[in-house]
């Protein structure tokens, strides 16, 4: 990240001289998440504070990519929008899901009483 | 969040002949990928729905798993996307030669990465006898993870056949959105690889 001290903005050059070592600390950090992600899993914690931390991490690992890989730091901010739609619409989608398959009325019938009944109505 | 490039110098991020600003190629792989965030968030949805309920007798993940080599395939998606963002960098600067090496090496991590998931598969299926079919956890499993390799595969190919282009002498600056399009996919695939992951493999070890 070597900011030009002469100059205000960046020239096209410098710039691209500066993103190379972005890309390469970014990759440096992403490595290090992952190894963090790990490590997690491991602690002695409740399951909602270390499914809360894989979440943080994992956005955090996916907003670096989107924004400095994929460039949209840079970009027209349309292309984050338009990104943004479609992962809005997606993570809704899941959110929908995941609550309504978590309600308690979604439980399917597993028990060995009910596998019969099931089967049945398959075949049927 | 436009870059503000000196005049004189060309600026890959801003296509004044587009009546967004945005090229044609990038726009149109912007909206793919928006759309493909739907389709994967459907697949693991999906996953993830199943093992809020498994049904009997389905083989506890925790125990078919190999987080060792997931993290590896990780690691190495990771710096093939590193090495991705090097290669888009280098054509901007019209650096033929670093082209080339970036998008072999990128090559190289994603064949690396598609043979721990042939490995993987195969570990599974003769090893654990976790098949497409004979559990949930196994179609859901590989339904997902297999459609994200297919995609990876699709990257490779791309990214071979772009390489191939690229001594042909026809490959220049001025086309560097051609590399950068592939770029975003190649990404892309990384991102949806970070959220299986976490979804997939680290969530079975809490």
């Amino acid at each position: 990240m070597s900011a030009p001290a002469t100059t205000a903005h960046p020239s096209g050059h410098e710039l691209e001289q500066s993103k190379f070592w972005i890309f390469v600390q970014i990759a440096m950090l992403l490595a290090v998440i992952t190894g963090l992600e790990l490590v997690t899993v491991y602690l002695p914690f409740m399951k909602w504070i270390l499914i809360t931390a894989l979440v943080i991490l994992s956005t955090v690992k996916f907003m670096f990519v989107i924004f400095y890989f994929m460039h949209l730091r840079w970009d027209r901010v349309f292309c984050t929008i338009l990104f943004f739609i479609g992962l809005i619409l997606a993570g809704g989608t899941m959110w929908a899901l995941l609550k309504l398959f978590g309600a308690e009325a979604s439980t399917p019938p597993y028990s060995t009483a009910a596998e019969p009944a099931a089967m049945v109505l398959r075949v049927a | 969040m436009s870059s503000t490039a000196a005049a004189g110098t060309l600026d890959h991020h801003i296509d004044p002949t587009t009546s967004t600003g945005i090229p044609n190629k990038k726009l149109l792989m912007w909206a793919f990928l928006a759309s493909d965030c739907m389709f994967f968030g459907c697949l693991i949805s999906t996953h993830l729905i199943y093992r809020l309920h498994p049904p009997p007798g389905t083989p506890v993940a925790r125990q078919v798993f190999s987080i060792e080599l997931t993290s590896f395939s990780t690691f190495i998606l990771l710096m093939s996307s590193l090495m991705m963002a090097l290669a888009v960098n280098a054509i901007q600067k019209g650096n033929l030669k670093s082209l080339r090496w970036s998008l072999l090496t990128t090559i190289f991590f994603g064949c690396i990465f598609l043979g721990c998931q042939v490995y993987e598969f195969r570990n599974f299926v003769y090893e654990k006898h976790l098949t497409i079919t004979n559990s949930i956890l196994g179609t859901t499993f590989f339904t997902l993870t297999g459609t994200h390799g297919l995609h990876v595969l699709i990257g490779v190919i791309w990214l071979s056949a772009m390489l191939i282009y690229s001594f042909t002498g026809r490959l220049t600056e001025k086309d560097s959105i051609d590399v950068e399009s592939m770029g975003l996919y190649w990404h892309f695939v990384d991102i949806v690889w970070i959220v299986i992951f976490t979804a997939v493999y680290l969530l079975e070890y809490i």
